[in-house]
């Protein structure tokens, strides 16, 4: 009998023990990609570890009405001169081993990044401006020439090269970097789970390297803005794909999956509370080399633009997983002109007399093209090969031009931009920061394309240094004119990606903001944050 | 035999060197670096930087020698996808779930598909022999990407008794194991089956059947041994094609693998591992067949002493 109660208590007692961890809240997502090399977002942006930027508070980061919310920072402010902003960190912030997370992090993660190699070094050229960036990651300049100071442990100062309006935005991916860390194990402090340590809302449980899934957990010394409602989180890019994210979904291994085209009815009928669209801040567009014939003459490149049915290219062959593209700048994306967009028609009739203006009446004498398109996953792998063979239909049809396809792997395709191997391109880009700049950038003194068109450059770098909201947007939307008046890319579509929400999943985090869109792992601290599981 | 054995063993040296130069080469003059797959273009300058970084700055050759100098002192360099580790860490890392779930698939398969085979040569031409010969036809030909599907839809989906995907828990390794298990499966099913009607058809067979044996001491002692030889040399190559793991298997039921990275390696130049993987494949077929070799002539006299002479 003795023996029974003692028993009995036993069980009492480990029942009371396990209870809280079966009360845990696990959340499991798909998200990154299977190749994670370091667990820092400021030591590699494409090949880092899933969600490292989760693991640390960037400065401000964006809600889901794209709103720039303060983290690390707790105000910002802009010098007379415009060339000069002011971070006032919030006081309090520490690193998941307790030590102080200071401005010096902040200043340090950059002053590698630009030393470094950094494969996102030209983030902080193009859209941050910072002084001396150029030259220091060129090797011609010495770090401390950066326009970048820790003032004391709680401000930082930036200086630009021109007034940059904008840069708080462009905050929202500067992440601190433990320096305490990379002194003791250099960049070695990102690759295994016992030294990696985080500011943000998460911390890193364990991480399998083969395919690059992570299980964070809630931070217990975070004391910024979003704390998560969840105990953990597992992150697994294995996930990503619809054909295998949708099984697990339906056996109950993922709380939400990304659907394909063909997945869509199935998922909408069984689970009609369940479907979400993602507005992804993205653009495919056509890009030429405008130095070689038949490209370098604007006529042929105006009746390319008109020789495409938008509407009739998302609603049939792509099924709606993405909308028709006006401009660079996607529907919702700050500076966004309907008007200018709505230039974008399909006009066969003026087609056809800018090809005969240039020389090709009816697609005659006009050489064999073949458009690059680069090989990817994800929604681009969903749009891009199906859109190709649209195009290739459409300017026989409309042109009488005979375009091949030729896919690439990325490093082939990127290979063949950089050194303008082939003259004509599918494009695809994805927002880096809220601004307009982003997206013009990319075609900014040379960019991406190799594109020069001096007067093309000449208003980006006035709107991009222009302090007045209304005055900026007009100039951007002269450069999209002028993109437009001489057919410097044709833009083809939006993508937009639809997933599947386990009803189980709660919070403001699924619910759709007001423009019908959540954002899933996109917006990641916000999203991961303002969740919660029953 | 012995001298066959090292000739073999010299020729094995040979392919590797020949089969190293050629994918080295191969490897450099796909157009596209390590360094080309962002969505900006890098910088010239930092480019050098990477470049020299890595030793990829100097002349090809110079390039190849340093490597295989590594690779006779078992260095086979840092993986540029995961720099934490060598390449003979992440290797022997990965491999352990390819090993179990493609090693099991064929240890299991292989069996199942000589009895197969053997029911289907032993009633030739009945339901059996006609529903073998099915089996292993879809075994065959259906990918094993549709394969993997249906197995999910099915136990998974839509009965509910196993998970759909992952690792670690055993339970989740069934059925990538079941989609393994069906090409050495289908493919061991038409080898026994032919060679089992082959070796029955042969005069001696004929002469023991005369002498007075049972069908079955005829079947288990001598036609078994008599058609075992096939059989003996795709054990290995098979073996070794499955155990690596299939990129299509392991990213359908997201089993942290082996396979994905001979994909990966090359889509992102990742040189220092695809030469690895590369160089571990030829080096296990190499040894594969010279076992099979050396295993055919154990079990074939007319090959013993063949290269007696």
């Amino acid at each position: 009998m003795n023996a029974l109660v003692r028993l009995a208590g036993i069980m009492v007692a480990a029942t009371s023990l396990s209870a809280p961890v079966l009360a845990q809240t696990t959340v499991v997502a798909p998200s990154g990609s299977t190749a994670g090399t370091y667990m820092d977002y400021m030591k590699t942006v494409y090949d880092r570890g899933t969600g490292s930027e989760l693991l640390q508070i960037p400065i401000a980061t964006f809600d889901k009405e794209f709103e720039l919310t303060p983290m690390a920072a707790e105000s910002w402010t802009q010098s007379e001169d415009g060339l000069t902003w002011t971070f006032k960190l919030r006081p309090g912030l520490v690193w998941s081993d307790g030590e102080p997370l200071t401005a010096e992090d902040f200043v340090f993660a950059l002053q590698r990044a630009a030393t470094s190699g950094y494969d996102f070094a030209w983030y902080w050229d193009f859209a941050g401006g910072i002084k001396g960036w150029k030259e220091v990651t060129e090797g011609t300049a010495d770090v401390s020439t950066l326009g970048l100071k820790a003032v004391d442990d709680l401000t930082i100062e930036v200086t630009t090269v021109a007034p940059k309006p904008y840069l708080p935005s462009v905050t929202s991916l500067w992440y601190p970097v433990p320096k305490h860390k990379v002194d003791e194990l250099g960049d070695d402090w990102a690759l295994d789970v016992a030294t990696i340590v985080s500011s943000g809302p998460f911390e890193i449980e364990s991480w399998e390297k083969s395919n690059n899934s992570v299980v964070f957990t809630k931070s217990d010394t975070y004391t910024g803005p979003w704390s998560p409602m969840i105990d953990r989180l597992e992150l697994d890019p294995t996930l990503n794909a619809p054909e295998v994210g949708l099984p697990a979904f339906l056996a109950g291994d993922a709380d939400y999956s990304f659907l394909n085209t063909g997945q869509v009815p199935v998922a909408t009928a069984r689970y009609p509370d369940g479907i979400r669209k993602n507005a992804v801040f993205a653009t495919s567009y056509i890009s030429y080399d405008l130095d070689a014939a038949p490209f370098n003459d604007v006529n042929v490149r105006r009746a390319f633009y008109y020789a495409v049915d938008r509407a009739e290219l998302t609603s049939t062959v792509l099924k709606d997983i993405a909308i028709p593209a006006g401009s660079i700048l996607p529907p919702g994306y700050p500076g966004y002109n309907p008007d200018i967009a709505a230039e974008a028609v399909f006009d066969p009739e003026k087609a056809k007399q800018f090809l005969a203006d240039a020389g090709f009446p009816n697609g005659e004498g006009f050489p064999e093209v073949e458009i690059w398109y680069r090989e990817e996953g994800g929604y681009n792998g969903a749009i891009v090969p199906a859109m190709a063979q649209y195009l290739q239909a459409e300017f026989k049809e409309v042109l009488g031009i005979s375009l091949n396809i030729r896919a690439l792997p990325g490093p082939e395709w990127m290979d063949g931009l950089r050194g303008k191997k082939n003259n004509i391109f599918i494009a695809p880009y994805e927002y880096d920061y809220l601004d307009p700049s982003n997206f013009y950038g990319i075609f900014y003194n040379g960019g991406r394309h190799g594109y020069f068109i001096p007067e093309y450059d000449e208003i980006i770098a006035k709107a991009d240094s222009e302090s007045d909201w209304d005055t900026r947007y007009k100039l951007y939307a002269e450069a999209e004119q002028l993109m437009i008046d001489q057919g410097l890319i044709l833009p083809l579509v939006h993508p937009v990606t639809i997933a599947v929400v386990s009803d189980q999943l709660t919070g403001d985090g699924v619910a759709p903001n007001s423009l019908g869109f959540t954002q899933l792992d996109r917006l990641g601290h916000y999203f991961f944050t303002h969740i919660t599981k029953q | 035999m012995f001298t066959h054995i090292i000739r073999r063993i010299l020729s094995v040296a040979f392919t590797f060197i020949v089969v190293s130069i050629i994918i080295f080469l191969m490897m450099h003059s796909v157009p596209g670096g390590p360094f080309d797959a962002n969505d900006m273009p890098v910088s010239e300058a930092v480019r050098a930087k990477m470049m020299a970084q890595w030793g990829l700055d100097q002349p090809l050759h110079v390039q190849y020698f340093n490597y295989m100098w590594g690779v006779l002192h078992l260095d086979f360099g840092v993986p540029f996808q995961s720099p934490g580790e060598t390449v003979v860490e992440l290797i022997s890392r990965a491999w352990v779930p390819s090993l179990i779930l493609g090693g099991t698939g064929v240890l299991i398969g292989a069996p199942l598909g000589i009895l197969l085979g053997m029911a289907a040569a032993l009633n030739r031409n009945t339901w059996i022999d006609y529903l073998a010969s099915t089996l292993a036809t879809l075994g065959l030909t259906i990918p094993v990407f549709v394969t993997s599907m249906l197995l999910i839809l099915i136990f998974a989906v839509w009965l509910n008794w196993l998970p759909a995907s992952g690792w670690p828990q055993p339970n989740r390794w069934i059925l990538p194991i079941a989609c393994y298990a069906a090409i050495p499966l289908a493919t061991y099913a038409r080898y026994t089956r032919s060679a089992v009607l082959d070796t029955l058809n042969r005069p001696f067979v004929t002469v023991l059947r005369a002498k007075g044996l049972s069908e079955r001491r005829i079947v288990f002692q001598h036609v078994m041994r008599n058609s075992a030889i096939p059989l003996v040399t795709v054990f290995l190559p098979m073996f070794i094609g499955t155990a690596t793991g299939s990129i299509f298997v392991e990213a359908m039921f997201r089993v942290p693998g082996l396979g994905a990275y001979f994909v990966s390696s090359i889509e992102v130049r990742d040189y220092t591992l695809q030469m690895a993987l590369m160089l571990l494949i030829t080096f296990m077929y190499c040894l594969a067949y010279l076992l099979s070799d050396i295993a055919y002539a154990l079990l074939n006299p007319r090959i013993r002493v063949g290269g007696a002479e």
